[in-house]
């Protein structure tokens, strides 16, 4: 028995003790094949998957050196069939492999042909095949790459792809270090990116993933697609990149609802990849009309089906995923992974503030309690309603005003979903709103004015939850949300996350209607955070109003 | 001195007593005398039973012996055999498979039954007299028919026997082969050992195969080892507790029911087989009982258990397997029929010798983790013949995979535990090999909670009421959420107390989302208080009420609302409270006399456990038994041998039957057959009236005797129960 920092479980899961002295160590040994899946603040899960496994395969890990570190840092005995379980998966990868053949095109080849012949049976498998060439070697239809990578990973035969990639059109981009440095955690995403071709960064929201993006491009100096949750996103990417690049205005275009530019490094929205003319995607035609070297997803988690299904025909071409809250409410995540490819690089949210590439940050939950006529109204309210009912009282405006109040002079945000009732806030905190039918010119008017501080206080719909970005904002007040949406709380949180010149610590306010299903739904939201080690502080709204916090 | 009873009659003590002790079948229950000890030692069971017990070189001196016609030479057995045949034949002799005679070796006379008919795949003795010599000389065609039958089954068949192929023509011209039935032929005895060049067995298998395996380090083995007795150990408990909060429902043909196993591999976090595995050792250790109701629960065995120290508990566990004839591995198998766990099907005879086998091969192979193919290569030399034979390979797979489920193995080599708990040493290192329990958990602020080891035992079940189980092993993680902090208070716990717990127990500060959630649960807890005796919903929150009667979900409960703070509802209260909380409110159940009535109590069985009887196997016996035994036979004889003179005197003098018992009848036909001679015999007929007939004996089968009755002069069966009593003409 050794005094190890790490437990492992027997269904698979790994408990790291981080405040043991080894398991900054033990940390860095055992994130090659397994994933992080919370961090909390004493004990890590981390578990391991055969995805996880048989990227660490691809990384050149072989299952000795897992078994041995497993065993290393292990407190207690490691279960027997956990070992053999590990040797086992790692065994699976690389019995068959995608290349690429002058002759026949693209090609699967194996040294085991009992495999192949098994999978060659799969019923998914058969129609993406070609013609047989020999024993161990059978052709591949070239535009399903993709999906043969995804099916035979879904059978337990990943496929070790040696087929490479297209380089695209070159073009030189170079970062332009001046004024800044890139931070060493974006430099090893960047780098983990490039190594394994393919996959997903995850990084904090502010933690500045769109500078590993930029690395990327410097990698690949070849002509790029970005793609983007909307029109403000696109202009912020684009700023970030003339500021940090070697590209000049002339060589980033923007593909969005008002322009339709194609230059060697275009921006593209999802919402105008994926709108219909007469019932077909008039602009999914943009992967192809260029030779891309490289391609990247921004806010990935929010991937649109259509674009989905159309990654699946690029798997020759680079991809690069952006996120910081790899969780979908559709549990869609594998797919995510087996398209875009695997997790790359992931880092607990708290390790990156305590470096200061963050701001601190502080959620408070503060709970309000309904008036006798609100919880009448609440009571007898349709269940579809209740939700809205509960969230949009007037007793919450009247805390949110008072907290706006308590923190004047600070750049406030005052987030919701429901219009009316952000309508109403705007009307009595008398400061300007940003909803869905804000113009795009006026939103990017009111968000300069907020930057520079012209305007302190802004209520804002969901439009705002994702890539704005806001560095001086320290005080978020979310009134209402999409119901239990955990990454939604991560990213509305993540708007107050840039670094502030003062190093203040940002609040995040949550303003909960108590003894409602707005209790219960903001406990499933707060999930996320909490397991990214966010401990919420729950306050009393009379407190709040007799000004004792 | 000729037949088996006399042979046995002529050894002495010591003779006996390694008889006895190779086949302790024989003295259980002891036997009064020789003759009934004679009937014993041959009848089909317990030959069939040493028989299992010999390996496979002993085996197949045993089928060259019935091969040979009797009697036989050593030499004539070297001979068809090997040298080493002579150290053989003599533990052959020491069990009473072959017994030497005056005139050589013969063996007892039901052996060749329990062998079969064609021994070592040989036929039947040639009738007619053969010139071997001309096989040499035979054509191709013949030649290719005898290559096929040479290494048994030695029949053939053939498309009309009127109408043979040449080579069959030639073959049957010269007797080599013998016709059956119209389609069948046969290779006679002789043309067959001829040949296989004089031999029987194609290759003499006098050593044991070698092992392979790979080579385990002796502290990891013992790690493992040590973490297999902890997770058996935490398994066992945490089945018991899940069936004493809710007993499963045997089914009505015996046994547990797939979708309860499912539920309990979900529980526990482990395939089915595993599961079947465990249930089945607390029903062999009587930890569980079957009650008139064919509940399933823990016994107050469990209790008791429970209070013992680790290596005691394990022990139980151990023993109980070791010993058992019942086969979990059995279950669910997917080729056969479903077989329930605790289930009436599951005994197999061989069980608890294989594993008894397999545990030995380990012992014999310290720190190696044996090659599936060398070890069951290993297995079959060691017991080549069984019954249910067909499992064979299973059985010790199933075995080598339950001995490391046990840590009597750790990965696959036997431990230092298993060693010790095999030699009957003391156990108690154990204790302190475990690792040691934790006082403490760590609370997260995202609802969890990690206990990083085993936790106390009152911790556990402590905690286990609060919080959910996420996820097993050496440490525990345990999930906080609404309705885990409802159930403790449904188990009469308060907030306050709930707190206070885990406040003194957590290293870590309690995080406030907790504390909140804890006393929000709690304050609503109870708020509604539903009745048995009238069925009622009382609320003293009037907008909840009103909240309730608008609630489309509760419709089907059809409230009426008799007071601001009461409301009545048609269903019984457990209904009522069932829709309630599936609606998303908190009720509680009130009694009559308005205190809250606390939740689910572990249960325990009323009736005394009846742990499955073992069967098949029976335990050595001690050497004072066997000594005690063979006095008992010895005066047995000497007054059996007395009575049956003064009966014969009795019966000389009134002229009439002899009179024996149906042992002595047994044992006297047995001979008379050896010795071909005309009997005299008493039969009693249906009605009882016995009548004397005269009689050759042809052979014994099946508890009857075949002779040919010379007054009708045919073969007839005579029952041995019937014959009143035996004497030669």
């Amino acid at each position: 028995m050794t005094d190890g920092p790490l437990i492992v479980q027997s269904d698979k899961t790994l408990l790291l003790d981080i405040d043991h002295p080894l398991s900054t160590e033990c940390r860095r040994a055992i994130a090659p094949f397994a994933e992080l899946e919370r961090s909390p603040e004493h004990i890590h899960t981390y578990r391991l998957t055969p995805l996880g496994l048989w990227n660490a395969r691809a990384a050149g890990h072989d299952a000795e050196q897992v078994i041995d570190t497993l065993i290393m840092y292990s407190r207690y005995a490691v279960p027997h069939s956990i070992l053999i379980d590990v040797a086992e998966t790692m065994s699976r990868y690389g019995r068959l492999r995608l290349e690429a053949d002058p002759v026949h095109g693209l090609i699967l080849v194996t040294t085991d042909t009992a495999v192949l012949e098994e999978v060659i049976r799969a019923r998914k498998i058969a129609p993406l095949l070609g013609a047989r060439i020999d024993a161990e070697t059978i052709a591949v239809l070239p535009s399903q790459r993709g999906a043969i990578k995804q099916s035979l990973l879904r059978l337990g035969w990943p496929a070790e792809d040696f087929a490479g990639y297209v380089d695209g059109q070159a073009h030189p981009i170079e970062l332009v270090q001046k004024d800044w440095k890139i931070r060493p955690y974006q430099e090893l995403a960047a780098e983990g990116f490039w190594h394994g071709g393919s996959g997903v960064v995850v990084l904090p929201c502010g933690a500045g993933k769109t500078i590993v993006g930029a690395a990327a491009m410097a990698h690949a100096k070849a002509t790029t697609l970005i793609l983007v949750t909307n029109t403000i996103a696109a202009r912020q990417w684009r700023e970030e990149l003339l500021q940090r690049t070697t590209l000049n205005e002339d060589e980033i275009g923007e593909y969005s609802g008002a322009k339709k530019e194609i230059r060697p490094v275009t921006i593209a929205t999802y919402q105008v990849m994926t709108k219909k003319k007469n019932g077909v995607y008039a602009h999914l035609d943009l992967f192809d009309t260029h030779d891309w070297g490289l391609i990247i997803y921004d806010e990935v988690h929010l991937l649109p089906a259509p674009i989905f299904r159309f990654t699946a025909d690029i798997q020759s071409r680079r991809r690069l995923g952006l996120t910081a809250t790899l969780v979908r409410e559709d549990g869609m995540e594998g797919e995510v992974f087996s398209l875009i490819g695997p997790k790359r690089y992931d880092v607990p949210w708290k390790e990156i503030e305590s470096q200061g590439y963050i701001a601190p940050a502080e959620c408070i939950e503060v709970r309000v309690n309904l008036t006798e006529g609100e919880r009448l109204l609440y009571a007898t309210a349709e269940p579809e309603n209740r939700y809205r009912a509960c969230s949009t009282t007037r007793t919450k405006s009247n805390i949110v005003e008072v907290l706006v109040e308590k923190h004047s002079g600070e750049q406030i945000l005052v987030i919701g979903q429901y219009i009316d009732q952000l309508d109403s806030l705007s009307e009595t905190l008398g400061v300007p709103l940003i909803k869905g039918d804000t113009p795009i010119k006026e939103r990017e008017i009111l968000f300069n004015k907020f930057r520079s501080g012209e305007i302190t206080c802004l209520v804002v719909s969901k439009v705002a939850n994702f890539s704005i970005d806001l560095p001086d904002a320290t005080i978020a007040i979310q009134v209402s949300g999409a119901f239990g949406s955990r990454q939604e709380e991560a990213q509305r949180l993540g708007r107050i996350l840039r670094p502030k010149s003062d190093g203040r610590t940002a609040k995040f306010y949550s303003v909960i209607s108590r003894d409602t299903i707005d209790q219960d739904f903001a406990q499933n939201r707060q999930r996320f955070l909490a397991e990214q080690g966010y401990s919420y502080k729950i306050i009393d709204a009379d407190d709040v109003l007799q000004g004792k916090i | 001195m000729r037949s088996f009873s006399d042979y046995l009659r002529s050894l002495n003590d010591a003779a006996l007593l390694d008889l006895f002790t190779a086949r302790p079948d024989l003295v259980t229950p002891v036997p009064p005398d020789i003759a009934s000890l004679a009937v014993r030692a041959c009848s089909t069971p317990s030959l069939a039973r040493a028989i299992d017990s010999l390996n496979q070189w002993q085996f197949q001196l045993l089928e060259a012996g019935a091969a040979l016609s009797e009697p036989f030479t050593l030499k004539s057995l070297i001979a068809i055999t090997d040298k080493a045949a002579a150290s053989g034949v003599e533990y052959l002799i020491s069990i009473g498979l072959i017994y030497p005679s005056d005139d050589g070796m013969r063996l007892p006379s039901q052996l060749r039954d329990v062998l079969g008919n064609e021994p070592a795949g040989l036929g039947p003795i040639s009738i007619a007299k053969l010139k071997l010599a001309d096989l040499d000389s035979a054509p191709a065609d013949a030649k290719k028919v005898l290559e096929r039958l040479i290494w048994g089954p030695p029949r053939g068949s053939v498309g009309d026997i009127k109408n043979p192929g040449p080579g069959v023509a030639w073959l049957l011209e010269r007797k080599f082969l013998v016709p059956l039935d119209q389609r069948t032929v046969i290779v006679p005895r002789e043309v067959g050992i001829y040949l296989r060049g004089g031999k029987i067995h194609r290759e003499n298998q006098i050593k044991p195969p070698v092992m392979t395996g790979t080579k385990r380090d002796e502290r990891q083995i013992n790690l493992a080892a040590i973490a297999n007795i902890s997770t058996v150990l935490r398994w066992v408990e945490e089945l018991l507790n899940f069936w004493a909060e809710e007993p499963a429902d045997a089914l009505r043909a015996g046994g547990l029911g797939v979708r309860d196993l499912k539920v309990i591999a979900n529980h526990l976090g482990v395939d089915e087989a595993c599961t079947a595995f465990i249930t089945e050792l607390a029903y062999l250790t009587s930890l569980i009982s079957i009650d008139a109701q064919d509940r399933i629960m823990p016994s107050n065995k469990f209790d008791i258990w429970l209070m013992q120290t680790p290596a005691d508990r394990w022990q139980v566990l151990a023993s109980a397997w070791l010993i058992t004839s019942r086969v979990s591995g059995l279950v669910g198998r997917a080729e056969a029929k479903n077989v329930a766990a605790l289930g009436p099907e599951l005994d197999r005879v061989n069980a608890s010798r294989v594993r008894a086998l397999t545990l030995s091969i380990l012992q014999e192979n310290p720190c190696v983790a044996p090659d599936t193919a060398s070890f069951t290569a290993l297995m079959n030399w060691r017991a080549p013949v069984r019954r249910n034979s067909s499992l064979q390979d299973e059985l010790s797979a199933w075995s080598l995979r339950e001995a490391e489920w046990l840590g009597i193995t750790g990965q696959g080599a036997i431990s230092q535990y298993g060693e010790s708990f095999l030699m009957g040493a003391d156990l108690a290192f154990i204790n302190s090999d475990l690792p040691k329990t934790v006082d403490h958990i760590l609370i997260q602020s995202d609802n969890t909670a990690i206990a990083p080891g085993p936790l106390e035992h009152e911790i556990s079940q402590q905690l286990a009421i609060m919080a959910e189980i996420e996820s097993r092993g050496g440490a525990t993680v345990y999930r906080f959420s609404e309705a885990t902090i409802r159930r403790a208070l449904d188990h009469g716990k308060t907030g306050d107390e709930i707190k206070a717990f885990l406040t003194k127990t957590s290293k870590t500060p309690m995080p406030q989302p907790l504390e909140y959630l804890i006393a929000d649960v709690a304050k609503k807890h109870g708020k509604l208080r539903v009745g048995n005796t009238s069925s009622f919903i009382r609320c003293e929150d009037t907008s909840l009420i009103a909240q309730m009667m608008s609630d489309k979900k509760l419709e089907v409960l059809t409230l009426r609302r008799i007071a601001p703070e009461v409301v009545i509802c048609d269903h019984d209260a457990t209904d009522a409270m069932r829709i309630l909380r599936e609606s998303g409110y908190l009720p509680a159940a009130e009694s009559s006399n308005g205190l809250i009535l606390s939740g689910t109590r572990a249960n325990r069985a009323l009736t005394k456990p009846r742990p499955p009887r073992v069967i098949g196997e029976i335990e050595a016996p001690s050497e004072d038994l066997l000594n005690s035994a063979i006095r008992t036979i010895r005066t047995g004889e000497k007054s059996s041998h007395k009575q049956l003179h003064l009966r014969q005197r009795v019966s000389e003098a009134l002229g009439a039957l002899p009179r024996n018992t149906a042992n002595e009848t047994l044992d006297l036909v047995n001979k008379f057959i050896q010795e071909e001679k005309s009997l005299s015999i008493g039969y009693a007929d249906n009605n009882g009236s016995v009548t004397h007939r005269i009689i050759d004996p042809i052979r014994v089968s099946a508890g009857a005797l075949i002779a040919r009755d010379h007054a009708t002069g045919e073969v007839q069966s005579f029952r041995i129960p019937r014959i009143t009593g035996v004497a030669p003409l």
